[in-house]
């Protein structure tokens, strides 16, 4: 059962991409899309409104975190974390499994589930699959995870990796077993299998018979290779049913996100695109510009040159016009500097996807990643990472030719 | 809040400030007045204005100051945007356009401007003021401003208030009697000094307002002040900076006229009212944003609800820390129109407190605000409807005298914001981010699991949320900057 209709607009004719509106319980979406990242119900001091008005209709909470804070008793009271943040629109929440594992080093994963203790007294905790979709379901997000078995995409132990993939399939069974609104959330499954291209085929074999609603090529993005990467994504978005979503895990740099639609993937989230703004890095279609730095301090135009976020946009289009002047004058002396680029970078992010998504639309996607690769690297082909181009040649599309 | 801009007022030159008593029953009582500025929304007084920091209300983004209605005006302290000088021209004085310094910090139009020197309250400086300088505190440190200097500044930002330079030496218990007299004279040469700059500016620019400092201190160390104030500068300024209410009675009559602006700091609501109660107009009032730092949403009206029997005095805020609030769905204040209010519940804000969320401020500040707006409001009504008196001993009878303590932890303090002397006092000002295991507890937790692996520290999230500390960055190459310099994924 879904939640969700899965609306494909176009198909690149070049490359993998795809454009399409994914219709959720709290409305549609645009994919490809970017998800910015609320990990504890709140987008590091944007107002739920001023989140909406960067064009954002999709955004990640964190199981983890809310199972501890504010923990299910109270999202149960308060009717599940739309109300409890005062969010209109959509949300997905991880599984949990993850952090588990990144921010609780002392956590062991048992065939039972996942065994850490409590961040808040030590106790000794268990992650089972039924735990995490029972706290999903009363978290109410419109896409929830299954709990996986995530290991370092970097393992050398290949047995390890092979008990993480399998184990991961059983977990989503358990899952679905556990799901108990499959009515109105959607349970997405994760492949698994780290850099083997064996194995992440076997498994999406194994998921995709298990017929989710959407479904995530996880445990990437933990500092392997970006050949490997792109060759894990390109290997499971081939055997994928084309009619449903296609979510890859923790991607949020602009050139993963550009190269990652062109091998078949619609959604992203990151927590970088936030976090960066927080240290006063602000995202620009000509790279990522620390705004700390003394070069802006009398820099009056804006944070990007015809940007039309809430920041950039000029005060007669209705917008505040806040210059990189301004944003060196109060990035990390005021909370209200880090609230500004965060819209900015959001906004970017969301941008860039809505871009994307209209060039695959007019079908002239291998043109939109030309230009945005010249953009980005000033037209000079020889900075191009190597990555890029090798991963989009595979596709069709040759970033150094013309 | 009044959302109407100013009208009729198209006969007076084109930035005179115009201040109209619209009821008062005599010195030492409140008063209701009208200030007018061209351009700019019209305030009814008693009021206050924002107290900036860096150009902008803390936790207060531009756009949420406009969505939550924007106060009427706003303070802006000098110091905070010259800490190049005297090394190099600061920034904001090199910004080529009409209304600079609206436009670097973004403030809508009809929103009114002030500036003055220091940050209010101002943080006390160990070096002595000169005859020619104030000491102030940038955000790298302590530096020396000359009269010229700020005259200057005041003439190229455009406010449409300047408080002119006090020397008061903030901080100091005792201050002689030598030292008052030197107080009168320097701040009567630093007034002169601006009133000149002004006198010589070009017809076509746009000119400011001038506020004459009255000093904290007995009417007759400050008489010749005041006497020259009244026989050559009174006409020259437009009101008054007052930096002890509980001396406007010595206020000389020929003043009275004036809207007075007042600098003596409130420790709480009923400061404020005694404040108003001896005929102040204008207010900042730096403990909204104590309270706000310290996750204590404040809660109460004028006048009171009706108390009810014996029961004790009501708490002035509510400690939104308060693990009982976790469940509460109910607003912060039941009858409260703002965003926070309209939009989300206790439970939210004690989450995002208790997580260390930024919103948890950004939402109290923009309620305590909102009460305050409110507060005052009220006020008015009842200077309004004469029953002022008796509403202020109804709400000293019904609320407690202070606002309630601080249990939790606020956000990351910086430099500027807390008194040089704590610099001298032992422990953090803001607590480690990031902590290790000791010994015992990492062989503790081994033996939870059974390993014997290399343990690493505990890696928390906590330690992103806020801010990040920042050091003198202004070394930092451009091409030191890269993708990936943070850790990806959540």
């Amino acid at each position: 059962m879904a939640a969700l209709t899965f609306e494909l607009l176009a198909k690149c004719s070049v490359t993998k991409a795809r454009a399409a509106t994914l219709h959720l319980p709290h409305g549609p979406v645009p994919l490809p899309i970017f998800m910015p990242v609320a990990t504890q119900a709140s987008l590091k001091g944007l107002t739920p409104g001023q989140l909406e008005e960067q064009g954002c209709r999709l955004c990640l909470n964190n199981t983890y975190h809310l199972g501890l804070k504010p923990g299910q008793a109270t999202l149960d009271a308060v009717g599940g974390a739309h109300k409890f943040q005062s969010w209109p629109h959509n949300l997905l929440t991880d599984s949990g499994g993850f952090q588990m594992v990144s921010l609780l080093k002392l956590a062991k994963v048992t065939e039972e589930g996942v065994r850490f203790l409590s961040p808040h007294d030590g106790s000794p905790m268990l992650l089972t699959p039924e735990h995490s979709i029972s706290l999903q379901n009363s978290i109410g997000s419109d896409i929830i995870m299954q709990l996986d078995d995530v290991i370092a995409t970097t393992s050398p132990d290949f047995a390890r990796m092979q008990e993480a993939m399998d184990r991961s399939v059983r977990w989503l069974d358990r899952c679905i077993q556990a799901h108990k609104y499959p009515e109105r959330q959607n349970l997405f499954c994760i492949i698994q299998g780290g850099l083997d291209l064996d194995l992440r085929r076997e498994c999406t074999a194994q998921m995709v018979a298990r017929d989710t609603p959407g479904i995530a090529i996880g445990g990437l993005s933990g500092g392997e290779a970006k050949d490997e990467y792109c060759k894990v994504v390109d290997t499971c978005t081939g055997l994928l049913p084309e009619k449903k979503p296609r979510y890859v895990m923790g991607v949020g740099y602009p050139e993963d996100l550009v190269v990652s639609v062109a091998l078949g993937a619609d959604m992203f989230d990151c927590v970088w695109p936030t976090r960066t703004a927080r240290f006063g890095n602000a995202i620009t279609a000509r790279g990522v510009l620390n705004i700390r730095n003394a070069v802006y301090s009398e820099d009056f135009g804006p944070i990007e040159e015809g940007c039309q976020c809430t920041c950039c946009r000029r005060p007669e289009d209705g917008g505040l016009g806040i210059t990189r002047a301004y944003i060196y004058h109060v990035t990390a002396k005021e909370t209200a500097g880090a609230h500004l680029l965060t819209m900015h970078n959001v906004y970017y992010q969301l941008n860039l996807m809505k871009q994307a998504r209209q060039a695959i639309i007019e079908d002239r996607y291998p043109g939109f990643v030309k230009g945005f690769f010249g953009k980005l690297y000033d037209e000079d082909k020889g900075k191009y990472p190597a990555w890029a181009v090798k991963a989009l040649g595979g596709v069709g599309v040759d970033l150094l030719d013309g | 809040m009044l959302q109407t801009p100013a009208t009729n007022i198209g006969q007076l030159p084109p930035e005179m400030l115009d201040f109209t008593i619209l009821k008062s029953t005599g010195s030492l009582a409140p008063r209701l007045g009208r200030l007018s500025l061209p351009g700019r929304k019209t305030v009814l007084t008693p009021a206050f204005i924002g107290n900036t920091s860096r150009g902008a209300i803390p936790h207060i983004s531009q756009d949420n100051f406009r969505k939550c209605g924007g106060l009427e005006g706003v303070y802006i302290p000098l110091e905070d945007f010259i800490e190049k000088h005297p090394q190099k021209t600061p920034p904001i004085f090199k910004i080529e356009a009409r209304d600079p310094l609206r436009k670097f910090i973004a403030l809508p139009n009809d929103t009114f401007t002030v500036l003055g020197a220091r940050r209010s309250p101002p943080i006390s400086t160990p070096v002595a003021h000169t005859n020619t300088e104030i000491s102030l505190l940038t955000s790298v440190g302590f530096r020396s401003m000359t009269s010229e200097y700020y005259a200057a500044a005041a003439c190229k930002l455009q406010p449409d208030i300047v408080v002119g330079l006090a020397d008061i030496p903030f901080g100091q218990e005792v201050v002689g009697t030598k030292r008052k007299d030197k107080m009168s004279d320097r701040t009567e040469m630093w007034l002169r000094d601006i009133i000149a700059k002004k006198n010589g500016m070009g017809e076509e620019e746009r000119k400011f307002n001038i506020f004459a400092p009255i000093l904290p201190i007995e009417r007759d160390l400050q008489s010749w002040y005041l006497e020259h104030l009244l026989d050559d500068m009174v006409d020259k300024i437009s009101g008054v900076a007052i930096y002890d209410a509980y001396l406007l009675d010595d206020l000389p009559d020929e003043l009275h006229h004036l809207p007075r602006l007042s600098f003596h700091v409130p420790a709480s609501p009923q400061e404020l009212l005694r404040q108003v109660s001896l005929g102040m107009d204008l207010f900042t009032i730096p403990f909204i944003n104590f309270a706000s730092d310290a996750g204590i949403a404040l809660d109460f009206t004028f006048p009171p609800p009706a108390k009810i029997g014996d029961s004790p005095r009501q708490a002035l805020g509510i400690d939104m820390w308060d693990p009982e609030l976790a469940v509460s769905v109910t607003p912060i204040s039941g009858g409260c129109t703002c965003n926070a209010c309209t939009k989300h519940h206790r439970a939210y804000i004690q989450h995002l407190l208790s997580a260390k969320e930024m919103l948890g401020w950004v939402l109290i500040q923009i309620h305590n605000h909102a009460v305050l707006d409110s507060f005052f409001t009220s006020i008015r009504a009842s200077i309004e409807a004469g029953t002022f008196d008796a509403d202020v001993a109804t709400f000293s009878a019904f609320y407690e005298p202070q606002l309630p303590d601080k249990t939790g932890q606020g956000p990351r303090v910086r430099g500027y914001q807390f008194k040089s002397e704590e610099h001298g006092k032992s422990g953090k000002k803001n607590p480690k981010a990031y902590k290790k295991f000791d010994e015992e507890k990492i062989v503790q937790l081994r033996a939870a699991h059974g390993q014997n692996k290399a343990v690493r520290d505990l890696v928390d999230d906590e330690a992103l949320v806020g801010l990040v500390g920042m050091t003198d960055m202004e070394g930092v190459k451009l091409d030191g900057v890269a993708l990936g310099e943070d850790e990806v994924k959540a």
